[in-house]
């Protein structure tokens, strides 16, 4: 298992069959780790590779199926959170990165990865223009980072291939960056599309509608997560990979004490988190 | 020719950063001001075309859908501009990677002398502002004097044309390096020049060192290397050496130890040996798991058979005190270097915090440097951004508020690595340097910063003078350089690795020579921030971000290349040598060389006279209260105590789940919102295994005997790791003191004798208690003279020295993390049992605070029923027959009731007389006693009798039921309700105090 074992050794991915999570490593990256284990349990061979190694041709884009922008603080978020990151890879394997996905191949931004993702212009690209800038994720509007477990609401009508079947969830968030901003045009255009993949809602499931913590950046339109028209490309901010056991959600010990009353074992099967990654690790194997 | 670039979010989009500094203003200071709008301000000294500036402009700097920027001052509406940027030589991080970015962009290198230079300007709207309110927000909030410069702009001051003007903060130090030779021809002369430098000798050192450099066989040796009477840069090295930082002076010292109120005196020799040591070692003998202890930079624990876990804790106290932020992030960066240290290095997998700071809302005469608002705001955001942006998680912490730490705040971290049990087949916590290996650093370059501390704090400064002293610590590049050498580590490329902190290069090279009996370091190798530093400066800088780490010849070139690969720079300045000397060359000349077995020479031991005063000596005395006629309200007011209430706000700024490893987090319950006991992580995702960690502090204490200060303090830290269901046999402790001054001195430290005795006491107990709980000390550090000298209303100066403090750290690990339980209440009917005995100790307690009394009666540890209790209670947790467990800490079983019933959002009914007590027999000493040992458990009711059967012969009862109502519902020893308050209401005023802030 690639566990949170600190041995950095980067698997051969050439066995075929198997699918090919190719997960970004270095300059403040820091969620690695657990999100190369989360993809090994949705069913995925995962490697860790530095942006540099791709950079410098010791590992290739086209050699793997889905590329994983994960979270963490790359080159320090000091100029906008992903925004240094986005121009190393679109000035160095731009080209590369639009071949992936023109092969029908998955790209998933998570937290930092998706504010990357953005400033790349990857997403929301509207019309298969993957270059230009339209929506951006700015500073919470409650002044501060913020660490807490929130109520998502997937969307039945997205093309997302992340989500298939995602109707209420729980996962955590952990920024201070995540105010998803955009004009009224872009929004009404990201909702016409089913782009609007993830929103934040009330523990009850009804919208957050804006309020605090329930939307904890103060989001427009609740907007947690969006994906690109083809549903191949998608971005949240919730960290799906820190949800990889159930011992992770924050009401477990309540959980199982119930469960054990009812008489019930405690063992529920895959975490809201690992379906997510699960339903992109599958999309893969049918088109294999 | 520089240009400067202005950036700023469009008018419509809200500025959070604006509108928080728009609050604090306010509320800091009662100021009108109505909005702050922020621009960031990017200072190119650099030759680019127009062309370029435009591409950088637009596609790395701006971002077209919130911001707005110009290479000319942008037009917003203000009363006042203030421009804020660093000093000279501060470490300016987003400058350095606004320096990668552009380089990306551009496929351009920018020249040596080229830079890239960040500040920022604040635009402020309130008619009523004055030059001086304006002024003020900039001194005391926006900037500090030590690492920042600022400039007020009215009105009538403003140039659209020239904005703030272009400012370029380049170190300019027109100045050749020149090692100084000393003079020794007296005690005198050298402690002279000692004084002048700021190299704090100690003068019991003095004439041992003169004596060194005076040896015939020395000067014959020193001959042939060109060099007589000691350069500045050996005695810089002697001076880092010998401090007390370094060596531990204090805990090694001589104390002669009277009791006064016998008469009778004994001699203390040495209380890390007899106290630390000699305990620890006795119990690595019985306990297998206790890998490596006392001698690395972390202690290390076993895990399971393929990891083992690393942990140590440390403070950063005087530099926190003059500035919190960069004090505070430089102190938790710093600390995430000691595991990266420790065997062949390990990888941070958690960190912990404990801040003792001044009442946040004090409003007395005195004046510290910093407003313990202002302090402590300073000391979180540096915290936060030093764990979040390493990518390590933040579980757990605790704050403490007393007036004795406005002279001096306390930042205590603590950090917890991982490591595989074998590197390559070899023993990863063993290493060692060997003749012929390389001595390289890695990570950041070398500056000015931290040179002597506090005394480079007051320097003046000039335009181009670097900021000495105070540094900005830099997890950005200390995360690349730890990702680097974890793979390096992986292919067992490393021989050595140590951190550069305290003393630099001089103690990371100096210690990890011993190994290999000596070394060669060419100076003129290390790689600097900017040119002109004296050789003794490059020797001892603490510059922050660096390791140093031995390679093998042969190693090199692999080691290099993954260097480049993670972009973290490594230097060879020097190898290690079997020569038995200390050798230090610059451009060839021979500036040092010492011999390797002079540091290990006998010094004079530091002596202490310590006189103990029993409490009772001192006229404390037990106050005359009743029982209170509304108790209800009482315990309202009790849960709305700053060192009871909320501070949510501090918890969720702290990234606790990175990594995915959260088990047990920081805030639990229904609700997710009152705090945890410890915290629990499963650091080996794909084991059940977890590791279980908690701290405690009971500095009030100390009021009374430090003795059961301590004790009381381990048990705190112990019994927070079983309640979540740590293992009672597989904990390990960390010590980390902090004291005030206990040099007994007629004028300057009276009370100098009595803080000696506190030390000694407080040791006592550190040996009986983990003895008796076989709790080894795995790793621990002191810091002493938590003294400041504040100024007052009449411009005196007072000194004020913090209580005497111990914060003890606990990790256990847990074989099973889905076995653990949390302290919430989980379902009416269940019943609620105490498990230890309730005792008149009321003395230094929460209650007695309250009351503006100290008492006598603390509460006193008796570690061997409390461990058999222990054990009970884990066999009770691993059987799965626990619904929720909570110690009674702080506060009593009053509060710790109420925090188990607002876990649950459930209410209780309780009867005081069934509580297991001895000689307590009124209500308010069973709700408020603090005596320690004691715990709050629920249990469902179908396992009352195999629970109870846990308990033989062990106080335990059950006191009551959760119950279905709302309420928490209390009956006293007379049978009658004496509280009956809804949960709601309780959380309410528990939440009250800091329930506003975020």
């Amino acid at each position: 298992m690639c566990s949170a074992n600190p041995k950095s050794e980067i698997r051969n991915p050439k066995s075929q069959g198997d699918v090919h999570v190719l997960v970004l490593t270095g300059y403040g990256l820091n969620c690695d780790f657990e999100t190369a284990y989360a993809f090994e349990l949705a069913g995925a061979v995962s490697s860790r590779v530095h942006i540099n190694s791709l950079i410098s041709g010791e590992h290739y884009l086209k050699d793997y199926d889905i590329l994983v922008f994960d979270g963490g603080f790359s080159w320090g978020d000091d100029h906008g959170a992903g925004v240094i990151e986005a121009v190393r890879f679109g000035s160095s394997l731009g080209g590369a990165l639009l071949e992936f996905i023109d092969e029908g191949k998955l790209v998933l931004g998570i937290c930092n990865g998706f504010q990357a993702l953005v400033n790349l212009g990857l997403l929301p690209g509207f019309d298969g223009d993957y270059k230009r800038r339209e929506v951006a994720l700015t500073f919470n509007d409650c002044g501060n980072f913020r660490d807490d477990w929130v109520t998502l609401q997937g969307n039945p009508d997205t093309p997302c291939v992340f989500t298939k079947g995602a109707t209420k969830i729980e996962l955590p968030i952990r920024h201070g960056e995540g105010k998803f901003h955009a004009s009224p045009e872009v929004i009404t255009r990201l909702v016409d599309n089913g782009q609007v993949v993830l929103q934040y809602a009330l523990p009850d499931g009804g919208a957050a509608q804006g309020e605090f913590p329930y939307n904890p950046n103060g989001s427009v339109h609740d907007i947690a997560g969006i994906c690109d028209s083809t549903g191949r490309v998608f971005g949240l901010m919730p960290h799906p990979e820190a949800f990889n056991h159930w011992t992770n959600h924050p009401d477990w010990t309540r959980m199982k004490e119930a469960m054990k009353r009812r008489g019930q074992t405690t063992h529920p099967g895959l975490t809201a988190g690992v379906q997510i990654l699960k339903n992109g690790v599958d999309y893969i194997k049918n088109k294999h | 020719m520089p240009s400067r670039l202005e950036i700023t979010l469009k008018p419509d989009l809200f500025d959070a950063e604006g509108a928080a500094i728009c609050r604090k203003a306010n509320d800091y200071f009662g100021l009108g001001v109505e909005s702050v709008r922020t621009v960031s301000i990017l200072t190119f000294d650099s030759e680019l075309t127009a062309d370029r500036l435009e591409a950088i402009r637009t596609e790395i700097f701006t971002n077209p859908v919130t911001q707005v920027s110009s290479y000319e001052p942008l037009v917003i509406d203000f009363d006042w501009v203030l421009w804020v940027g660093y000093r000279p030589g501060v470490r300016d991080n987003p400058g350095s990677t606004a320096e990668e970015a552009v380089q990306d962009l551009l496929g351009i290198r920018l020249k040596p002398d080229e830079a890239i230079y960040t500040s920022k300007r604040y635009c402020l709207k309130g008619g009523n502002l004055s030059f001086d309110d304006a002024d003020r927000i900039a001194r005391e909030l926006l900037a500090n004097d030590i690492i920042q410069e600022w400039r007020v702009f009215s009105k009538d001051d403003w140039d659209t044309k020239t904005g703030v003007g272009v400012i370029i903060p380049k170190v300019r130090l027109d100045h050749k390096p020149t090692v100084t030779v000393i003079p020794i021809d007296s005690d005198k002369t050298l402690m002279s020049v000692s004084k002048e430098r700021g190299l704090a000798l100690n003068p019991n050192d003095v004439p041992t060192i003169r004596a060194y450099f005076l040896r015939e066989d020395v000067l014959a040796q020193r001959r042939t290397l060109g060099i007589s009477d000691p350069t500045d840069v050996e005695l810089e090295y002697i001076s880092q050496a010998r401090s007390d930082h370094c060596n531990h002076n204090t805990f090694k010292g001589l104390f002669h130890y009277t009791d006064l109120s016998t008469q009778e005196t004994q001699v203390v020799d040495n209380l890390f040996e007899t106290c630390i040591e000699a305990p620890t070692l006795a119990i690595q003998k019985q306990k297998p798991w206790v890998i490596s202890v006392l001698w690395d930079n972390a202690g290390i624990g076993r895990f399971n058979d393929d990891y083992y876990y690393v942990i140590t804790g440390e403070t950063h106290n005087s530099p926190s005190n003059m500035e919190a932020y960069g004090g505070a992030i430089t102190g938790i960066v710093g600390v995430y270097r000691d595991p990266m240290g420790t065997g062949r290095g390990s990888k941070l997998v958690m960190g912990m915090y404990g801040y003792c700071v001044g009442p946040r809302d004090y409003q007395g005469e005195l004046r510290p440097h910093l407003h313990p608002k202002r302090l402590l705001d300073g000391v979180i955001e540096g915290v936060r951004d030093g764990g979040n942006k390493s990518g390590i998680p933040t579980p757990y912490g605790q704050v403490w508020f007393h007036e004795g730490y406005l002279g001096k705040c306390l930042v205590f971290v603590t950090a917890i690595g991982l490591i595989p049990s074998q590197i390559k087949g070899e023993p990863a916590e063993e290493k060692r340097t060997s003749p012929g290996d390389l001595i390289v650093m890695c990570g950041g370059r070398v500056g000015k910063d931290g040179i002597h501390g506090v005394t480079a704090a007051s320097e003046s400064f000039s335009p181009h003078t670097p900021a000495g002293h105070v540094q900005i610590g830099d997890p950005y590049t200390q995360k690349k350089m730890h990702d680097f050498l974890l793979e390096a580590r992986d292919q067992g490329l490393i021989a050595f690795i140590t951190d550069n902190g305290g003393g630099g290069l001089s103690s990371s090279v100096g210690e990890s020579a011993r190994f290999s009996n000596g070394c060669v370091v060419e100076l003129e190798k290390v790689p600097l921030k900017y040119e002109g530093l004296d050789q003794w400066e490059i020797w001892v800088s603490e510059s922050q971000e660096r390791m140093t780490v031995a390679i093998k010849p042969e190693d090199w070139a692999h080691f290099e290349a993954l260097s480049k690969k993670h972009a973290v720079e490594s230097t060879v300045i020097g190898r290690y040598t079997d020569s038995g000397r200390l050798n230090i060359t610059y451009d060839g000349e021979t500036c040092a060389s010492v011999d390797m077995d002079f540091m290990a020479s006998q010094f004079p031991q530091w002596t202490f006279e310590a006189e103990w005063t029993p409490p009772e000596m001192r006229e404390l005395l037990e106050p005359v209260l009743t029982d209170p006629d509304d108790a209800s309200r009482l315990l309202l007011d009790i849960l709305a105590r700053p060192n009871i209430c909320s501070k949510e706000w501090i918890i969720r700024q702290y990234d606790h789940e990175v990594q995915g490893t959260s088990v047990i987090k920081p805030l639990v319950g229904k609700g997710r919102d009152v705090n945890s006991d410890a915290a629990v992580i499963r650091p080996v995702l794909d084991s059940v295994k977890g590791l279980a960690t908690s701290q405690a502090l009971l500095p009030t204490y100390s009021q009374i005997d430090t003795y059961h200060m301590s004790a009381c303090t381990i048990d705190e830290a112990v019994r927070r790791v079983i309640a979540v269901g740590g293992d009672p046999e597989r904990i390990g402790g960390v010590d980390n003191f902090c004291w005030p001054n206990i040099q007994y001195d007629p004028i300057d430290n009276p009370d100098g004798k009595y803080k000696a005795a506190q030390l000694v006491r407080a040791n006592w107990a550190l040996r009986d208690v983990c003895t008796a709980y076989g709790v080894p000390l795995l790793s621990g550090k002191d810091s002493m003279y938590v003294d400041g000298y504040l100024k007052g209303r009449h411009g005196e100066t007072q000194k004020v020295s913090a209580l005497p403090t111990l914060q003890f750290s606990c990790s256990s690990v847990i074989s099973d993390v889905t076995r653990c339980v949390t302290m919430d209440c989980k379902f009416a009917g269940d019943l609620v049992y105490v498990l230890g005995e309730t005792r008149n100790e009321l003395g230094a307690s929460e209650y007695y605070e309250h009351f503006g009394h100290v008492g006598l009666n603390v509460p006193e540890l008796r570690p061997g029923p409390s461990m058999k209790l222990y054990g009970a209670l884990s066999r009770a947790i691993e059987e799965e027959l626990v619904a929720s467990c909570h110690g009674i800490y702080r506060g009593g079983l009053g509060v710790h009731l109420a925090l188990v019933a607002m876990g649950g959002g459930l209410g209780m009914d309780i009867d005081l007389s069934m509580v297991p007590r001895s000689d307590a027999e009124h209500d308010r000493i069973i709700l408020y006693s603090e005596s320690p040992g004691r715990f709050i458990v629920t249990v469902a009711p179908e396992h009352r009798s195999s629970f109870e059967s846990c308990f033989d012969a062990l106080p335990h009862a059950c006191v009551g039921t959760v119950s279905s109502g709302p309420d928490l519902v209390i009956n006293g020893l007379k049978g009658k309700h004496i509280i009956d308050i809804p949960v709601s209401e309780l959380k309410g005023a528990w939440k009250r105090p800091f329930g506003g802030l975020i």
